[in-house]
């Protein structure tokens, strides 16, 4: 859209920017100053916050948890509301349909596991993850590179690919039906009665609306609980 | 007989489709048993749910986006 020294800004970079801080504001106005009694709007963040603390974070990891808990809120939050912006009107651009986005987040999340898992184990953690205790000796040849590409290398693909590959399906689907709803519905002068099927489309198009804000919130809510399985994963290495 | 176009993508990923399908189905249905038997239990068996859910998907979405690759 525009240059800003060097740097060609577009549209996901500055819905980014707008994700990060409506997150911000969120925070901040929900949790602005202790009351008694608190306001609508600061109940619900209550809410929303203690939803992530206690199922995922705390739920999750078990006890230290409460290290990790900034970071899974503060994903869940920017995916969430990257997720909404599919579904929200005059901007209908869900910033993580661009795969740079989920697969930067998820090399985050890559980086605290194996990061915390050296730090927490050492190199025992390299040992147990990949030669897990209890299976046959001569079985290491099969067992050791499966492991091996499993952890390191599927984990951080697939978290990034699933809420890639949600989001541009949910866009495509919406795009589709509702772009042919109005094609259909203008050409009516055209085709005639045939132009009714377009309300069909748009009535389609309404229902798999709401359905996509369902996703949104499933989506960003199974990134977080996932992150937090991996980083559980590398703090409990004894099963 | 005449000849067969379109895009072989397509059918690659409708077989794509297939196991993860039957998975999440057998999945979800073994998860409302669970919760019908033992509804006290339906905190845990939902988050298990979802975690195998996104699991057994991650397949289906590999093969959406090597459709779109191809």
């Amino acid at each position: 859209m525009f240059s800003l020294g060097g740097f060609d800004v577009n549209r996901a970079m500055l819905l980014m920017f707008l994700a990060a801080f409506i997150s911000i504001a969120l925070l901040y106005f929900g949790f602005r100053k202790a009351r008694v009694v608190p306001t609508k709007f600061g109940t619900a963040m209550e809410g929303l916050v203690g939803f992530v603390r206690d199922e995922i974070a705390m739920g999750i990891i078990g006890p230290t948890g409460a290290r990790y808990f900034p970071y899974l809120l503060s994903v869940f939050l920017f995916v969430l509301i990257g997720n909404l912006f599919e579904v929200t009107p005059f901007i209908n651009f869900p910033i993580t349909s661009r795969m740079a986005i989920p697969a930067f987040l998820a090399i985050v999340t890559w980086l605290i596991f194996v990061i915390n898992g050296f730090a927490t184990h050492g190199l025992t953690y390299l040992k147990e993850s990949l030669f897990p205790p209890g299976v046959p000796k001569f079985l290491y040849v099969l067992v050791t590179p499966i492991e091996l590409v499993s952890t390191f290398l599927v984990r951080p693909f697939s978290l990034a690919v699933r809420l890639f590959a949600n989001l541009v399906a949910g866009h495509v689907m919406l795009s589709l039906l509702l772009v042919s709803s109005y094609v259909y519905i203008t050409s009516v002068g055209d085709i005639g009665a045939r132009a009714v099927i377009g309300v069909g489309w748009s009535v389609l198009g309404m229902g798999i609306y709401l359905f996509e804000i369902l996703v949104s919130f499933l989506q960003a809510y199974i990134f977080t609980l996932l992150s937090a399985v991996y980083i559980e994963s590398s703090t409990n290495i004894e099963h | 007989m005449e000849d067969i176009s379109g895009a072989l993508a397509v059918i690659g990923y409708g077989l794509a489709a297939i196991g993860p399908g039957v998975g999440i189905g057998i999945l979800a249905g073994n998860a409302v048993q669970a919760m019908a038997r033992q509804p006290e239990a339906a905190g845990m068996v939902r988050t298990t749910m979802f975690l195998g859910i996104a699991f057994t998907e991650a397949l289906a979405l590999i093969g959406f986006v090597l459709f779109f690759l191809a």
